[in-house]
């Protein structure tokens, strides 16, 4: 519609929402402007080279391994049939359920000096206490491990759907042009979708910068950790908001490269026209290889740490459902459900606005909204305490109190601007599959925006709707520094149970909350699991007589 | 003189660039008449039925339904108060609705009295079998006739048709139009048909416009735009 009208309801509530997204984060890069503490001299003599080192460090350790297995693994599932391999497709994804933290806890109690792994070790050989098997993982290799083995999914994911999409007859060209099939491979293959692959990287690193529980138990310092011991250590907030500046500029260039290598790929994903690719049969010792490789990381990312995590609980009694885990389950699902409703319901209406409206601002408006997931959660608790504090000065000056600082409001925010993004896309997508001439029709029959929403788009959309209310669930019940910072006192979730128990190295205590974050987490490993069996060309869609009236 | 139900005068459309689309269109559609639109595909009658519906505000001109202005420079009423009726060739059915919910949609009043009124519509129709189904449950051709009922239910001042016989096979196609014809004219329904197909606007219309380049190309009553037409292969000079 080119009227257009500022007091329209749909359109002030997505900007009054663009204002409390950004508020947050310019606060935190308005920093930088702001003077500097002998504090900051401290940190920038003498600590700050050491947390560049290490971020630097564990940011060339994760690529090279998170690309190893990622691209690796995705183009063997992809061209060549072996053994295991219908079940390693998506098995693959796994380690999608366990955040770096938790393996970070479960591979202390594996491969620590007398760690189970080592002990076992010492049992089968009968060596002696001094005889340590397994190196120390507390260091940045350590680090970049745990970080390559929870997160290679994200490289496997883009990696996998791109090769999936790519045309056979390039591969076949390249063959008739005498290359061997791993020339291929690494001369036409991975060249082919290196937009997507480079996209899949900058989502890990995004995640690597940001991980705070995996680093600070392996006594790393990274910028993070930083940022945490100047706030709580030398209770110095302007300087931790300069040091979690910096951290942004390098998220926000990780940021930019991902959605420039987004765009690339959309232009270079090859044609279809001469079909998919077709799987080969491996046989004798490269089926073994194949399925070595692909089932190593689901083993060390995935079965490894729950094992651990099971003879933990196990070696508890089975006391599993005490009061302190229920209740801190409790708090953890009500937190995430509120923070999943309220996100769906915001990108329901920022997209219905879009549809409704046609307003070429909104759409500006809403593609910042959802860069909030690339903002570190210890960022966000940062910029939502400022934000909160400000909002009780302006409000409740006079009560002389914290109203909202220190209340369930910040971490539901700081949750809502983190994961808005994950609803948001699915909410998109379920928007793009309703037929624009529904509305059309609708609106000739004097039905109102609202009518039109509740009445004709909202049924539609209670798949997207409920696949958007999961994926953000699993991602507030893993996120640990928002929670730990912003959470009401004495508020446990079962992030930070996990955290505290871990810290106390009380890990039969940490298992019972890890093992429900992870059981949580995989609720979205098996819709991206169907998804991606969606995407693949020739598939047939059973429902698709839903959408297409 | 008989009064206009839609009167468009001076129209004229862009988008976005330089090139009209629409230049200068003139059209009267007076009450009970039904109107086809004529043209190649992307002639603008498309356009020009969504800027009627108000789907679409136009560069220039001005639209009148029932002697009110409904859009001109300076006012623009919204497409749910303009009190039209819209057919397109999707059929753009409901799908999570029923047959009898997708007709009753754009009724208001009590739950009994909305069905009442959907279910005669229906009946008119020959789909009444139909009223608890789903729109994936029934042919292409019920359809069509579910989506015609639904748009003339809450009795609209123009029913909009755009390309409706469209995605039908020949035999169906004849048919539905000839009992569409009859009930328009039993009910004294206006309408507009945009088609790209000359049979559509011969048998279904009193009044017929062809477009062309965004411009009336000829205009008339069906009977006399047969022979030129005819002749010309539906190419206009």
């Amino acid at each position: 519609m080119s009227y257009k009208n500022f007091f329209d309801p749909w359109i002030i509530l997505p900007t009054i929402l663009f204002a409390i997204f950004v508020v947050p984060v310019v606060w935190i890069i308005s920093s930088l402007f702001g003077e500097y503490s002998d504090n900051w001299t401290h940190i920038y003599n003498y600590t700050l080279s050491n947390y560049i080192y290490n971020t630097i460090f564990i940011i060339i350790g994760t690529s090279i391994g998170t690309l190893i297995i990622g691209v690796g693994s995705a183009w063997l599932v992809t061209t060549y049939n072996f053994t295991g391999k219908n079940i390693l497709e998506w098995a693959l994804l796994l380690p999608f359920a366990v955040p770096p933290y938790i393996l970070a806890y479960t591979f202390t109690g594996l491969f620590d000096s007398y760690g189970t792994a080592n002990n076992l070790i010492r049992d089968i050989f009968s060596l002696p206490h001094e005889f340590i098997f397994f190196p120390k993982l507390r260091n940045v290799y350590g680090a970049s491990i745990v970080f390559s083995f929870t997160l290679y999914p994200y490289v496997y994911l883009v990696s996998r759907m791109a090769f999936i999409n790519q045309s056979r007859s390039i591969m076949e060209v390249g063959r008739t042009l005498g290359f061997s099939k791993f020339k291929v491979f690494y001369k036409i293959g991975i060249p082919s979708i290196r937009p997507a692959i480079i996209a899949g990287l900058m989502l890990v690193l995004m995640e690597t910068i940001s991980d705070f529980g995996a680093v600070e138990h392996f006594s790393v310092n990274t910028f993070t950790t930083g940022i945490f011991s100047t706030w709580f250590g030398l209770y110095d907030f302007h300087t931790a908001k300069q040091l979690a500046a910096l951290l942004l500029i390098v998220v926000i260039t990780f940021l930019v490269l991902e959605k420039y290598s987004r765009r690339k790929n959309r232009y270079s994903s090859g044609s279809n026209v001469f079909g998919p690719i077709v799987a080969e049969k491996l046989r004798g010792s490269k089926n073994f290889f194949a399925s070595l490789f692909c089932m190593l990381p689901v083993f060390v990312g995935f079965v490894l740490p729950n094992i651990q995590l099971a003879y933990w609980a196990l070696n508890y009694k089975l006391e599993f459902f005490n009061e302190k885990f229920i209740t801190t389950a409790w708090n953890t699902f009500y937190l995430a459900i509120i923070t999943a409703i309220i996100c769906a319901l915001l990108a329901v209406i920022i997209n219905f606005s879009i549809r409704y409206k046609k307003n070429k601002i909104l759409n500006i408006l809403s593609s910042f909204l959802t860069v909030g997931y690339a903002v570190p959660g210890l960022i966000l608790a940062l910029g939502v305490s400022q934000l909160l504090v400000f909002m009780d000065n302006l409000l409740f000056r006079e009560y002389l109190d914290f109203v909202l600082t220190g209340s369930l409001v910040g971490l539901v925010l700081a949750f809502i601007i983190k994961s808005f993004a994950l609803a948001n896309s699915t909410i998109e997508s379920g928007f793009l599959r309703i037929n624009t001439r529904l509305d059309d029709v609708a609106r000739t029959t004097n039905t109102s925006g609202w009518k039109l929403l509740t009445q004709i788009h909202l049924p539609l959309l209670t798949t997207s709707f409920l696949t958007s209310m999961i994926l953000v669930v699993s991602e507030v019940i893993k996120e640990l520094p928002a929670s730990l910072i912003l959470r009401p006192f004495n508020y446990d979730t079962l992030a930070i149970s996990t955290y505290i128990y871990a810290a106390e190295e009380r890990m039969f205590d940490a298992a019972a909350p890890s093992i429900a974050i992870v059981g949580v987490g995989l609720l979205p490993i098996i819709i991206l699991s169907r998804l991606t069996v969606k995407s693949r060309p020739g598939y047939r869609n059973n429902d698709s007589h839903y959408q297409s009236y | 003189m008989t009064e206009n139900t839609l009167e468009i005068k001076n129209l004229r459309h862009s988008f976005n660039t330089d090139i009209e689309v629409l230049k200068n269109i003139n059209l009267n559609v007076s009450r009970g008449e039904i109107v086809s639109i004529l043209g190649p595909s992307g002639c603008g009658k498309t356009t020009l039925l969504r800027i009627i519906a108000g789907l679409e505000k136009q560069t220039g001109g001005t639209v009148n339904i029932n002697e009110t202005i409904v859009s001109d420079s300076k006012s623009f009423v919204p497409t749910e108060k303009r009190g039209i009726g819209l057919v397109v060739q999707e059929r753009a059915l409901f799908p999570h609705l029923t047959i009898i919910k997708n007709v009753a949609f754009g009724l208001k009043g009590k739950k009994d009295e909305k069905y009442k009124i959907a279910l005669d519509l229906l009946k008119l129709f020959k789909v009444d079998g139909y009223a608890n189904n789903y729109p994936h449950e029934i042919s292409s051709g019920e359809q069509q006739r579910v989506a015609i009922a639904r748009a003339m239910a809450p009795n609209p001042k123009i029913l909009l048709m755009d390309e409706p016989f469209g995605a039908l096979d020949h035999a169906l196609k004849s048919e539905l139009r000839d009992e569409t014809k009859k009930i328009f004219k039993d009910n004294g329904t206006t309408a507009i048909i945009v088609s790209h197909d000359f049979d559509d606007a011969i048998s279904m219309s009193d009044h017929v416009l062809i477009i062309d380049d965004g411009l009336v190309a000829q205009e008339g009553s069906a009977k006399d735009l047969i022979p030129i037409t005819r002749k010309n292969s539906f190419k206009i000079a």
